[in-house]
């Protein structure tokens, strides 16, 4: 018997639940890069596989970055915040910043990681709008999905960009000077508690759980496949050249030798290995057969469908949606890899 | 005696095998490793050095308590101190918005898969992470080491929590322990706001755990035996849970060891307690580690598999070579750089970096390894042989192996 490490615990199904039926909030600071110069679209452009020129001032879009074999190698947020400027949202500055430098070439561009210059909140769930329009200073009556805008709250200047990593419709990003960080939470935390919210302080659930409801996928979930095996690829721009263009349009001709499907394990109490904990996660059979099909990515739990759910990257079209299988003992259904 | 160095291949060991796609080890008989054997190699023999400098405190400070007290507290001040300045938590993928010490637990996760301390990580979350370990070659060192690594744990959490936005304080315990006789090493880390337990000691880090039920424990059939960076299903590399990601290529020249990184330390802080004088302690530990050496090739069978891991033809009797080339296989799978000055039947003499073999730079581990060469040499060869110290130029040991007479040996 192995306990349910979600499942049983109150706090992470208050914290998930908040956001699903209510508003939850938390800190969410990403890795920020600043970059700017004459060639910054065109830089962007080349790296990213998604378009982006096309961006207004003010949006953002979401796009794999991939290596040349067209891997992915991350997944970030686009926000043009100027003609000329933007930022670049990630987990792997780093590893962006020498990605970056390496592929520089004869770009004229200018970068700079500005993580430490801003702290982020996260505000998700059906009565974020409310809280937000209580908060802020300009009306966001009118601000779209991925978009962002200068406000102030409580006068504090902040940028308040609408977005987020739950799969909930309405869902908003607060970014603040770090100095400000805690006086914005003086005021965020009540305002999200009036309405009946609470604050998200699990990194499961503000990683794990909500965004495996939502369909989305943790940049571990993603590592070493291409975008057409994880569903990425519909925002690619082909009609110009990006690092890896070359080796995707590849599998694109012949078609990705691989699919992420998503899977439910029905007994509560279970131990089967995931990606998302590192390594390789469990091998997964399928009925009868003695040949590996895939691995685990992810095992985690849907406290709105009551189920351990999660994802395997699996070979193409070996596994089907209702097929019954056992991991690591367990019986398992394969599904749709989305449960909201 | 000549400085003659008989024919042996490479002529420039010392420098590595120099592999073209990877690192390797070479015997002076043409023996080669490769650098995953090396290191296995290397990890094993710190470990069984590092157990006798346990046995060695175990004599300074005889009461367990006491002992593993100091140890703890020694590493747990020293690991939160360099902690605090590592600022390269990008490097185990801790991200911004981790609050609190839970994120902590990825700097042990990263050190045990570099360490070939292999397993798995069972749960890592805001209050609460598990990691299971299946092998760990410092399990002969004792139970105080594994006390030791925990607090060193938790110092580096709490130097590496201090860096974020405040978040639950957590309790890092190692409930099971390969050191005790457990099957598995499980460390697991609890918040004590959401878990409350009562406060313990420093050293008293073996639990229970109030979240035992949570845990998972892999049956013997699904235990691995190589860190993710040796095995082909995780691609030879080490990924964690924030998607960091690396190779072995760092590894052997990263390579900590229990001697280097805790009890060598711990025995200096045992002296800067005064109890016991440095004299004392240097004596103690001179006599454990040439008998733990002496203990090493007892049995004649063990030369005989020692001869034949290195490759030594039949024509090479009982003479130094054989123990010279036993330090230069140990020598070059610590990537620790040396010269051959002399390598014949009636002497060897090796000069070796001194920084390449003070391992995590702690400046007692070449004299260690003298005390404990100097003891195999005696089993290894026979006794008329002995290995010292002999005309050092600056930053190096020059270690000579030759016949010597010694009335007070």
């Amino acid at each position: 018997m192995y306990k349910n490490i979600f499942k049983y615990d109150e706090m992470k199904r208050g914290e998930h639940m908040a956001v699903r039926t209510c508003v939850g909030w938390y800190f969410w600071t990403h890795q920020l890069l600043e970059i700017t110069g004459p060639d910054v679209t065109a830089f962007l452009e080349y790296i990213y596989p998604n378009k982006v020129g096309n961006l207004a001032v003010g949006r953002d879009r979401y796009t794999t970055m991939l290596d040349e074999q067209g891997e992915i190698i991350d997944d970030v947020v686009i926000m043009r915040m100027a003609e000329d400027k933007y930022w670049v949202s990630t987990l792997f500055a780093s590893k962006t910043d020498d990605w970056w430098y390496y592929h520089q070439g004869d770009f004229d561009v200018d970068w700079t990681e500005v993580t430490d210059d801003w702290a982020m909140y996260a505000v998700q769930g059906p009565k974020s709008k409310e809280v937000i329009e209580n908060l802020v200073k300009d009306s966001v009556t009118d601000l779209k999905f991925f978009a962002h805008m200068d406000t102030e709250i409580n006068g504090i200047a902040c940028k308040l960009n609408r977005g987020g990593f739950t799969g909930e419709k309405l869902g908003y990003e607060i970014y603040v000077s770090k100095e400000d960080g805690e006086a914005l939470e003086a005021v965020l935390a009540p305002a999200v508690e009036k309405v009946g919210g609470r604050e998200v302080t699990e990194f499961q659930v503000m990683a794990w759980t909500l965004p495996t409801e939502a369909g989305f996928y943790y940049m571990r979930d993603l590592a070493h496949t291409n975008p057409f095996e994880v569903g990425l690829a519909d925002g690619i721009d082909w009609e110009k050249d990006f690092l890896g263009k070359t080796a995707l349009l590849k599998v694109k001709e012949e078609g990705p030798a691989r699919e992420m499907v998503g899977f439910e394990v029905p007994e509560a109490d279970v131990y089967i290995r995931a990606k998302q904990y590192g390594g390789p996660g469990e091998p997964v059979f399928a009925e009868g057969e003695e040949e590996e099909v895939g691995r685990v990515s992810k095992l985690v739990y849907s406290y709105v469908e009551e189920v351990n759910n999660g994802y395997i990257l699996a070979k193409k079209d070996v596994l089907h949606v209702g097929d019954r299988i056992k991991i690591h003992g367990y019986d398992a259904t394969i599904t749709k890899p989305k449960w909201i | 005696m000549s400085k003659k160095i008989d024919e042996r291949i490479p002529r420039n060991s010392g420098e590595g095998a120099y592999f073209k796609n990877y690192y390797g080890i070479q015997s002076p008989w043409n023996k080669l490793y490769s650098y995953q054997e090396a290191l296995h190699y290397a990890s094993r023999f710190e470990s069984v050095l590092s157990a006798a400098t346990v046995q060695a405190l175990r004599i300074m400070v005889p009461d367990y308590a006491k002992r593993a007290q100091l140890m703890c507290e020694e590493a747990y001040a020293r690991l939160y101190a360099t902690g605090k300045y590592y600022g390269d938590d990008d490097g185990f993928g801790i991200h911004p918005f981790f609050c609190g010490q839970f994120a902590g637990a990825l700097i042990g996760d990263k050190g045990d898969d570099a360490l070939l301390m292999c397993g798995r990580c069972q749960d890592f979350g805001t209050y609460r992470a598990e990691k299971e370990l299946d092998v760990c070659d410092w399990d002969i060192c004792g139970s105080e080491l594994c006390r030791t690594t925990t607090m060193s744990l938790q110092g580096q959490a709490n130097a590496s929590a201090e860096r974020r936005r405040k978040g639950p304080t957590m309790d890092y315990l190692m409930v099971e322990a390969k050191g005790c006789g457990d099957r598995h090493c499980r460390i697991i880390a609890e918040s004590r706001e959401k878990y409350p337990a009562p406060p313990h000691a420093l050293w008293e880090s073996f639990g229970p755990a109030v979240t035992d039920e949570y845990k998972k424990v892999t049956e013997e059939e699904d235990c691995v035996s190589e860190s993710m960076m040796f095995r082909e299903e995780c691609n030879y590399h080490f990924v964690n849970g924030t998607n960091n990601e690396t190779d072995s290529s760092n590894q052997m020249i990263n390579m900590s060891t229990a001697a280097s990184l805790y009890i060598l330390p711990a025995i200096a802080e045992t002296v800067k307690r005064g109890y016991v004088t440095r004299e004392q302690a240097d004596h103690i530990l001179k006599c454990v580690l040439e008998a733990a050496g002496k203990a090493m090739f007892g049995e004649r069978y063990t030369i005989k598999a020692c001869r034949d891991w290195m490759g030594v033809p039949d024509s090479i009797g009982e003479d130094g070579r054989v123990m010279g080339g036993l330090m230069e296989m140990l020598l070059q799978s610590l990537v620790c750089k040396y010269e051959v000055e002399a390598f014949n039947k009636e002497e060897v003499i090796l000069v070796v970096d001194r920084a390449g073999l003070e391992i995590t730079a702690t400046k007692d581990v070449p004299e260690a390894h003298l005390w404990m060469w100097q003891g195999m040499v005696k089993t290894l060869v026979n006794v008329q042989w002995s290995v010292w110290e002999e005309d050092s130029p600056a930053g190096k040991m020059r270690v000579k192996i030759a016949k010597k007479i010694d009335k007070f040996m």
